[in-house]
């Protein structure tokens, strides 16, 4: 049993690896990993002397621990190692990468991980994102503790178990499948997006393609639009159209049309024909008009609907419906005759026709009206939503406070990551 | 790409080559200029062509690394050479750009001055709007702003203009390389290169360029806003050396600071040159203060993994927003601090400039030609051959530089 205890990988590398007789090996200079069970574990080390990397797997070592490391082996019967992709190797692909830390929804760097003893093996069991693992990087983190110390001060240990950890490389895969992978969906999408948004473009990408079609709906709209192209464009269009498919049409719609107009056409083409005939309504619309604002994603009830109709109808149709505030009566033609709002339905008498409840005196906005004064009618008269009209009374769809307050705070207060 | 596409793409990326490069022309690099006008005439103004190339070789190389890797410098180090050499690195440019951010303070102070402001009163006001800046400003807005201020550069060019230069030998020094073998002459030249390229630039512009989403198919507009930022620089480089050359250099008068410039111009070329000298130079050192420690605070926390951002508080982001306020504030009050060292403060961090230099570039020449990080934009062999010989050159004029600090 070669490993007891717990070791960090700084207090490894670099370290001399001697054979039997006590003579020098090579120093430390990397880790080669593997799947295991229930943690990822250590393969062999691989050392270097005079410049050339040799591969020492981890049955032939004999002593391992931050003082002592030693191997049953001779010089001669090492195999030299080449470094190549397929491997997975610690100090290359691990240390200092950023990782997400699934657990503070945030991304971090590792600094230095942390390697435990069980059942004969060196697994990974933690990574050290805080001060400390840079401390002991540089070979100060006792001073630095000591000196704190005379302030009664202490550093804390910030360290995230491997189990909460997923790397952002495609090839670290193999070895994160014990990870949970509903972990990053558990996240709120506005966390998520954040995220993605702090990683690499090619590192967001891949993070993207790993969520479920729910979770990456909800993220895609809340990542800046030049950010929502590219992921768009890089995926397949068939997940694509899955994605669009599971947005509320008017986020789609934004989505759609920041896409090149093929890229845009391609996957509105898979995407189910009813939800792809309102994307279709929406894009005609400038961006920055009611009629580019607006969703046609509303629940509408005739006015002859009596109210107890209407509540039995409202719990199924609520479901479909991000917008659920007023119900909106149209007659035969699609003509905006009321609003009713969802209190006042909850409060009336169940055998009144919604004609009765329904408030006539409507603020409407017109298709092609200036979003800053949809903004302004929404504010004055505290509306939830605004219904959108034309000028024949023909209702085209609304308009969400939410949707609003995006252009009253400019995105870049909301979302933007660095600001250099 | 129809033509219309390309120009809009070009609108959109348009920012961090020319920002950078204006930060570039910041209070220490007005005074140099001024002085080298003002001691040689135009016999230095020939070095700007060469400078122009060497900026442009090195600012492309970074721009680049920010659209391929869409990863910060700093970033960069991190990953590829491990926390130690970051750490050290980082260090050293923070202590630098502290000088700096004190070194911009004291040219807004000295501008202000000029206008009869007192600097007890103009520094404090001055470092509450740059930390505002960052605690309100949005990234967008902050951008638009500064490309605005950007354009203040050019009152150097009525300023020239007021100073009524001989344009036939302004032309002819411009073309001709010309050279003078004196103690203080290659001094002066050695402050002009070294004043053009600066550390901290490399990591600002990668990050700008990683910042604003840039990504391989915009680079080529990356690229022409880096080259056009270069020229920018130089062109305004230019004028204030034709400003003074035609003026205090005919007369005979030694200066030591942008601030003297701006007075010892008013009786040569009118009261309204003086005043554009003012204005340029209030301009630069506030510019230069806000941007300096924010790209500062910013770089250190990429390279630590530390959150950064301008959006988050001191809760989310401790190290960042801590940075940037120990920057602005240790900065303001070095120059308010009665009798300050100022001088010493702003030798020793140009000293320090000068070692970090060749360090940047030559991380920089490493990382670029990595196949796995760059693929295919790695650099071509011709251009790697003018990247490397600029990046010896500027090695050695920087350790000239750093050793004539010490005679």
């Amino acid at each position: 049993m070669p490993f007891f205890g717990e070791v960090f990988s700084s207090e490894i590398i670099k370290k001399p690896v001697l054979d039997p007789k006590g003579e020098d090996l090579g120093r430390v200079k990397d880790f080669v990993i593997v799947k295991g069970d229930p943690l990822p574990r250590v393969s062999a080390l691989i050392i270097e002397r005079k410049k050339k990397f040799f591969f020492l797997p981890w049955s032939d070592l004999n002593i391992f621990n931050k003082k002592i490391i030693s191997a049953n082996v001779y010089s001669e019967n090492l195999r030299t190692y080449e470094f190549s992709e397929d491997d997975l190797v610690l100090v290359r692909d691990v240390l200092d990468k950023q990782i997400v830390d699934a657990n503070g929804a945030k991304v971090v760097r590792v600094n230095d991980i942390k390697l435990e003893g069980y059942n004969n093996d060196a697994i990974l069991i933690a990574v050290d994102v805080g001060m400390r693992g840079i401390l002991r990087r540089l070979g100060i983190e006792r001073g630095s503790e000591e000196f704190l110390g005379f302030f009664n001060a202490s550093l804390p240990f910030n360290l995230i178990s491997w189990n909460y950890i997923k790397p952002l490389k495609t090839k670290l895969h193999a070895i994160t499948l014990t990870v949970p992978r509903q972990m990053l969906s558990e996240l709120h999408p506005a966390d998520l997006a954040d995220i993605i948004s702090q990683v690499s473009r090619e590192e967001g990408t891949h993070l993207f393609g790993d969520l479920d079609i729910e979770t990456a709906a909800e993220a895609l709209s809340e990542l800046k639009p030049d950010m929502q192209a590219d992921i768009l464009s890089a995926m397949d269009t068939e997940k694509a159209a899955d994605i669009i498919e599971e947005m509320p049409p008017d986020e789609a719609a934004d989505v759609l049309s920041d896409l090149p107009r093929e890229k845009a056409k391609e996957i509105l083409e898979h995407v189910e024909k009813e939800e792809a005939e309102d994307i279709q309504e929406l894009l005609g619309h400038e961006e920055d008009t009611a009629g580019g604002l607006m969703t046609n994603d509303y629940i509408s009830y005739p006015p002859g609907m009596t109210v107890k109709e209407a509540t039995e109808r409202f719990r199924t149709d609520a479901r479909e419906v991000e917008t659920v505030y007023y119900i909106y009566v149209l007659d035969k033609e699609e003509k905006l005759r009321g609003v009713i709002s969802l209190r006042e339905l909850l409060f009336a008498e169940p055998d009144c026709p919604l004609a009765d409840i329904m408030e006539t005196n409507l603020k409407t906005a017109s298709p092609g009206e200036d979003e800053m004064e949809v903004a302004a009618i929404i504010s004055k008269y505290n509306l939830l939503a605004l219904p959108v009209v034309d000028q024949d009374g023909y209702m085209h769809g609304i308009i969400a406070v939410d949707d609003i307050v995006d252009i009253l705070l400019p995105p870049s207060a909301k979302k933007a990551r660095r600001k250099v | 790409m129809s033509r219309w596409k390309r120009l809009l793409v070009l609108l959109a990326v348009v920012g961090p080559g020319i920002i950078t490069a204006n930060v570039d022309n910041d209070a220490g690099g007005i005074a140099t200029y001024s002085i080298a006008g003002a001691h040689f005439g135009y016999s230095m103004l020939w070095s700007l062509i060469p400078i122009t190339i060497a900026l442009i070789v090195v600012q492309e190389m970074s721009a680049r690394m920010g659209a391929v890797t869409g990863k910060g410098l700093a970033e960069l180090i991190r990953e590829n050479y491990g926390v130690k050499i970051t750490f050290w690195l980082m260090l050293f440019l923070f202590l630098t750009n502290l000088g700096n951010t004190a070194a911009e303070f004291a040219g807004w102070a000295a501008s202000n001055e000029l206008f009869g402001v007192n600097k007890y009163i103009s520094v404090p006001i001055g470092a509450v709007i740059v930390w505002l800046l960052v605690v309100k400003g949005t990234y967008r807005v902050v951008e638009k702003v500064f490309l605005v201020i950007c354009l203040v550069y050019f009152v150097y060019i009525p300023a020239a203009y007021l100073a009524k230069p001989d344009w036939a030998s302004v032309a002819l020094q411009t073309f001709k390389p010309s050279f003078q073998f004196s103690n203080v002459y290659i001094v002066t030249l050695i402050g002009v290169v070294g004043t053009t390229i600066a550390p901290w630039m490399q990591f600002y512009l990668q990050s700008s360029v990683v910042e604003k989403g840039i990504g391989r198919e915009d680079y080529w507009a990356s690229r022409i806003d880096v080259i056009v930022g270069c020229f920018l620089t130089d062109i305004v480089a230019f004028f204030i050396i034709v400003a003074c050359g035609a003026t205090l250099f005919k007369a005979g008068i030694k200066i030591d600071s942008a601030k003297d410039a701006a007075i010892a111009l008013a009786p040569m070329a009118g009261k309204y040159a003086s005043v554009l000298f003012a204005i340029g130079l209030a301009n630069a050192s506030i510019f230069s203060a806000s941007i300096l420690p924010l790209a500062t605070a910013y770089y250190i926390c990429e390279g630590m993994g530390w959150e950064a951002g301008v959006n988050k508080n001191f809760k989310d982001a401790p190290q960042f927003m801590w940075l940037y306020t120990i920057l602005i504030a240790i900065g303001s009050l070095i120059v308010m601090f009665p009798n300050a060292p100022l001088i010493p403060i702003m030798w020793i961090s140009q000293v320090i400039n000068g070692v970090m230099l060749p360090f940047v570039l030559i991380f920089m020449l490493l990382l670029i030609n990595k196949e796995e990080l760059m693929g295919e934009y790695t650099n071509s062999k011709t251009f790697d051959r003018i990247a490397w010989s600029t990046t010896i050159i500027m090695i050695v004029l920087t350790l000239m530089f750093v050793v004539t600090m010490f005679v």
